[in-house]
């Protein structure tokens, strides 16, 4: 019996290096709360990266994309059952994680006779104001946590995305465009990708300057001012 | 047999819980409303009055009879409203459930054949007489560059039909097609010459001329600020006419 916890201990410890491995391959997203809604923004190798969710949700997310899928499939469910049983102001992100993707995510991760799910990223929910936002960081092992500052910067090297979120929190202002904040996104996630130490020398970035090596970049606003029940909106990449 | 389905019913049963006395079910109005779509310059427009009643009584002069179900489509509401509504919200959750799951809007011909299959399901409710639902459909499909805005009527079992002109529905259609026939052929503009304000005053007008023949319709109240429900569908997706635009228009009617 002892011996059998220790194998699955073990095995568990593996899975989460595995998963690491696999997740050190695959860049960063963000998802900014700004004055008109959330902004995320995704780069990935063609495959989506930035997803809707629900009328006022989106997901923002890297990794297997067969994984980011399935995520995805599972949030969609999730919220439009929620929507149409009860109603859709009751879809809210707190209850989606905290009953759904969540225990699935923990569950993938220790049932070690099955594939883990290779996955991680962020969860946004636009609010009527910008104080009502809510982000939420997810990890491949169910783990998930809100984002109090309006400022989501996922990745696997946690470190880094430590130092970018500081970076990021001492350049966007309040009144910063969405320009000049797509360009500081732009700069942090090029020095996150190629392992430059992030610091004062980093300017912001435009598409041109970018090496994107056949990337094709992705962004999305929850746009609160819509009128509709429906906020999400793609953006274009000149955006 | 003249292709009056509740006449059928006491010919035919299929359920035994009908009612006895084949003349219980005469005169019983199940379609108390008057919901219309017809084509105009720039695509469909769908109007309805905002009149709820049981037998004789108003019930509502305040209720919603064309509901938008997404950004590409739209559903006047004749009928149970119960009915109606559940079939209403069941579409709109599911065109958008299909369209962020799989990344792509559901097809028009798809859309219509949802609102066909709900309709069939409903047949157990028809049958008894409390659940008829009789809804005029129209939609575009954006991801063809050249299609146009079509409008679709069905039957209460669920039978489908496209209309190259318009479609009306509820106690006061009768009117209503009988203006919009006369149009068709000798209107200066034909309705589907017009823009869209002027297919909206002529909604107006239609929905006011068929209140003056049934009492089940409301018709629009433009001293209380009151008019109708109208939207667009172009090319550019479904637009409500607000109260505040059909009440600027409106004057044009009157003259």
């Amino acid at each position: 019996m002892q011996g059998e916890l220790f194998q699955w201990l073990e095995a568990v410890r593996d899975r989460g290096e595995y998963v690491r491995d696999q997740l050190s391959h695959a860049t960063p997203v963000f998802a900014v709360s700004r004055p008109e809604g959330i902004l995320l923004l995704g780069i990935g190798l063609g495959q989506s990266k930035i997803f809707e969710v629900y009328d006022r949700h989106a997901v923002a997310a890297l990794g297997n994309p067969v994984d980011i899928e399935k995520i995805r499939q599972m949030a969609i469910e999730a919220a439009h059952l929620e929507g149409f049983n009860r109603s859709p102001e009751d879809v809210t992100l707190r209850r989606l994680m905290s009953f759904n993707l969540s225990p699935a995510l923990k569950n993938s991760f220790e049932s070690v006779f099955q594939p883990p799910l290779i996955v991680e990223g962020v969860f946004a929910e636009v609010g009527e104001t910008q104080e009502e936002d809510v982000l939420m960081e997810f990890g491949y092992d169910g783990q998930f946590g809100s984002v109090n500052d309006g400022l989501a910067v996922v990745s696997v090297n946690k470190a880094a995305a430590t130092q970018a979120k500081t970076w990021l929190k001492e350049r966007i202002r309040p009144h910063s465009n969405r320009h000049r904040t797509l360009g500081l996104l732009l700069a942090m996630w090029q020095a996150m990708s190629t392992g430059r130490r992030i610091g004062k020398d980093i300017k912001a970035a435009t598409l041109e300057e970018l090496d994107l090596e056949g990337r094709v970049v992705e962004m999305a606003l929850l746009d609160r001012r819509l009128p509709g029940k429906v906020k999400y909106q793609a953006l274009k990449v000149d955006a | 047999m003249d292709g009056d389905f509740l006449k059928l019913l006491p010919e035919n049963p299929l359920l035994r819980i009908q009612t006895r006395d084949p003349k219980a079910l005469e005169g019983h109005r199940l379609e108390a409303t008057t919901v219309m779509a017809f084509h105009y310059r720039q695509g469909v427009l769908m109007a309805g009055d905002h009149r709820a009643t049981a037998e004789n009584l108003i019930y509502s002069d305040h209720v919603e009879k064309i509901l938008p179900l997404d950004e590409e489509s739209m559903m006047a509401i004749a009928g149970s409203p119960a009915v109606a509504l559940e079939m209403a919200r069941t579409l709109e959750t599911s065109f958008e459930f299909y369209r962020r799951s799989q990344l792509q809007t559901m097809s028009l011909q798809a859309k219509v054949r949802s609102l066909s299959h709900l309709l069939k399901q409903n047949l157990p409710a028809v049958l008894q007489g409390v659940g008829t639902v009789v809804p005029i459909f129209a939609g575009v499909d954006r991801s063809n560059a050249v299609a146009a805005p079509a409008i679709f009527f069905f039957d209460p079992l669920g039978a489908q039909f496209e209309t190259a002109s318009f479609a009306a529905s509820g106690s006061g259609s009768l009117n209503v097609k009988s203006i919009l026939g006369f149009l068709e052929n000798w209107g200066s503009p034909v309705p589907r010459k017009m823009d869209l304000k002027q297919a909206t005053v002529l909604a107006l007008r239609i929905l006011t001329t068929a209140a003056q023949f049934d009492s089940a319709t409301g018709g629009v109240d433009p001293s209380a600020g009151r008019f109708a429900t109208v939207y667009s569908l172009s090319a550019a997706g479904v637009r409500q006419i607000t109260q505040e635009e059909q009440g600027t228009w409106w004057p044009a009617a009157s003259t």
